[in-house]
């Protein structure tokens, strides 16, 4: 089936029910009241992580990769809201498939927000993402170009942008998942190369897991669309000088747990002992408008 | 901000991490900026309530490519152990040694470590003063420095791909070491970096610890660790200021582990090798 545009905007004006409660929830801090299972009394705190996975790392198995665990450690640390992926997304090639368990698995648990995997290397991806928007309702897609093989500048990554700002959703690209130093010998992928980003940026977009330096940095903060997580920004005051270099509005909180030790990210942004404004956009704000658009 | 288990932005209460009294293994500030850098890390040391840090200082015999501060260091050689008098309840301090250079890294044992402050040795893992740890250079001053009864810190990284530097050290050429001086208690840095394949390395030597610090936050690493070596072969590093508190007290805290062996981690098996408790 081929997949237009215009299907793609027929399956947004769709928009399943619980798109509408998700939203509202967000924009009212009352995600933990949704939820059918004993997130109730949350909302003393509203940490919005745009930046987890599910399902089984295919390297290790983490502490966390149980769907429950991690909803409930979320949840201690005060994080009522997260965006989703799925580790499956990375080395699997039945996307629909996967796509399928995360939206099923996301519905049991309303607090996450299921972000589908698409890899625009495979014949049909347009179906896919057309998947994602019409059957599951997501809001936006998660992609990790080092290990499906693509550059930033592949005209079918251009059209995918295209594609998915149409349909009103935002697309997350993974620049790391992990170090290059620690990855298996027989599989290793350099970082994603985020410089065609600087020409190829339409739409909502976020950057995760990136340790931003140098020029490229700069030339990105300079694009209003770019966002970025924190998940992996290092140094003790690493998070303070990142909010020096790109404005505010565009950073947002991500632990890219259960990869990476939630409390990790946490520590590191108290540790930068951040006005109350800026920590306000960081933890809530930022993502709640980037979600909604 | 605090959340629900009584947990402030992921961190233990502080009257928890006070009891589990903290000591860091591994604090690098530059020889370039120390005050700077000291300044840098002061929150995280305060809200992580670090009671001790260790540093280790560049004492003039060539573990540096900065011709000018070496002989800053020659010339000055109080300069060597000034942030220990500036910070005395704060700082311990280790030295660099040159293992190119091992009369001069014999001298500077005495100097520093029998008539001196210094604790222990730091082995870098790259720059003009570094070896692969298997080096025959290595023995003779492994030698004195367990006769001295110091404390040895080896970079070590298992690097996908292969060493980096002429330098680098791996986990498995320690574990060739520490057999070779089973009296000798030596610290694996970084668990090796790839952690999975350093535990591993060092498991069945019992005088090597590894320390924490390094790499990303990565998830289930303090509990192979335990598993593997048990929890008093573990001693925390921050790798301050370079990297973060979130980073490295993170992988403590955010372990599931029993408190025994969250303190042994986190400042009591360190204590018991300085000869501190």
């Amino acid at each position: 089936m081929k997949f237009c545009h215009e299907e793609i905007g027929q399956a947004t004006r769709g928009m399943m029910k619980r798109r509408t409660l998700i939203q509202s929830a967000i924009a009212t801090g009352t995600v933990a009241t949704l939820s059918p299972s004993a997130w109730a009394n949350e909302t003393e705190l509203d940490i919005i992580d745009t930046n987890v996975s599910l399902f089984r790392w295919p390297f290790r198995r983490l502490p966390l990769d149980e769907t429950e665990l991690l909803v409930t450690k979320l949840r201690s640390l005060g994080i009522t809201a997260a965006f989703a992926g799925s580790f499956e997304g990375i080395l699997q090639r039945d996307i629909s498939s996967l796509n399928n368990r995360l939206a099923s698995e996301c519905a049991d648990f309303t607090q996450l927000i299921p972000i589908g995997s698409i890899n625009p290397n495979l014949h049909g991806w347009e179906d896919d993402l057309k998947q994602c928007v019409g059957d599951h309702d997501m809001r936006g897609i998660r992609l990790h170009p080092n290990y499906h093989g693509y550059e930033l500048d592949n005209p079918r990554f251009v059209k995918l942008l295209n594609l998915v700002a149409d349909a009103k959703l935002f697309v997350q690209i993974a620049a790391v998942i992990e170090d290059v130093r620690t990855q298996p010998d027989q599989l290793r992928v350099a970082d994603v190369d985020l410089t065609p980003l600087i020409e190829n940026h339409v739409g909502r977009i976020q950057i995760l897991n990136w340790r931003p330096r140098g020029k490229l940095v700069e030339a990105l903060a300079g694009i209003p669309n770019i966002h970025f997580d924190v998940s992996r920004v290092d140094q003790t005051d690493g998070v303070a000088a990142l909010l020096k270099t790109i404005p505010e509005s565009r950073i947002m909180f991500g632990t890219h747990a259960p990869f990476l030790i939630p409390e990790a990210s946490l520590i590191r942004v108290h540790e930068s002992d951040l006005p109350a404004s800026s920590l306000s956009l960081l933890m809530n704000k930022n993502a709640k408008n980037f979600l909604t658009g | 901000m605090s959340d629900h288990d009584g947990t402030s932005f992921g961190l233990p209460p502080a009257e928890q991490l006070k009891s589990d009294r903290v000591w860091d293994s591994y604090f690098l500030p530059s020889y370039k900026d120390f005050e700077g850098d000291m300044k840098r890390s002061q929150r995280a040391i305060e809200i992580g309530n670090i009671e001790k840090l260790c540093y280790f200082a560049h004492v003039g015999i060539g573990t540096t490519t900065d011709a000018a501060f070496e002989k800053s260091r020659q010339e000055n050689p109080d300069s060597v152990s000034a942030p220990l008098k500036r910070w005395p309840d704060k700082l311990l301090g280790m030295i660099n040694l040159n293992t190119n250079d091992v009369s001069t890294s014999l001298d500077a044992l005495n100097r520093w470590i029998r008539d001196g402050q210094m604790l222990g040795v730091y082995f870098a893992g790259g720059g003009p003063g570094s070896l692969p740890c298997t080096h025959k250079n290595f023995d003779p001053l492994i030698e004195r420095i367990a006769e001295l009864k110091a404390v040895i810190m080896q970079h070590t990284w298992h690097v996908t791909g292969g060493k980096t530097s002429p330098g680098h050290s791996l986990p498995s050429e320690l574990a060739e070491v520490a057999a070779r001086f089973p009296k000798q208690q030596f610290i694996c840095a970084h668990a090796g970096g790839e952690w999975e394949k350093g535990i591993r390395a060092v498991r069945d030597s019992p005088n090597i610890l590894v320390e924490t610090s390094g790499f990303d936050a990565t998830a289930g690493f303090i509990e192979m660790a335990v598993r593997e070596l048990g929890p008093e072969r573990i001693v925390f590093g921050s790798h301050l200021p370079s990297r973060s508190l979130g980073t490295e007290l993170g992988k403590i805290v955010g372990a599931s582990l029993p408190d025994e062996s969250r303190k042994l981690i986190l400042g009591g098996n360190y204590r018991r090798l300085l000869r501190r408790e």
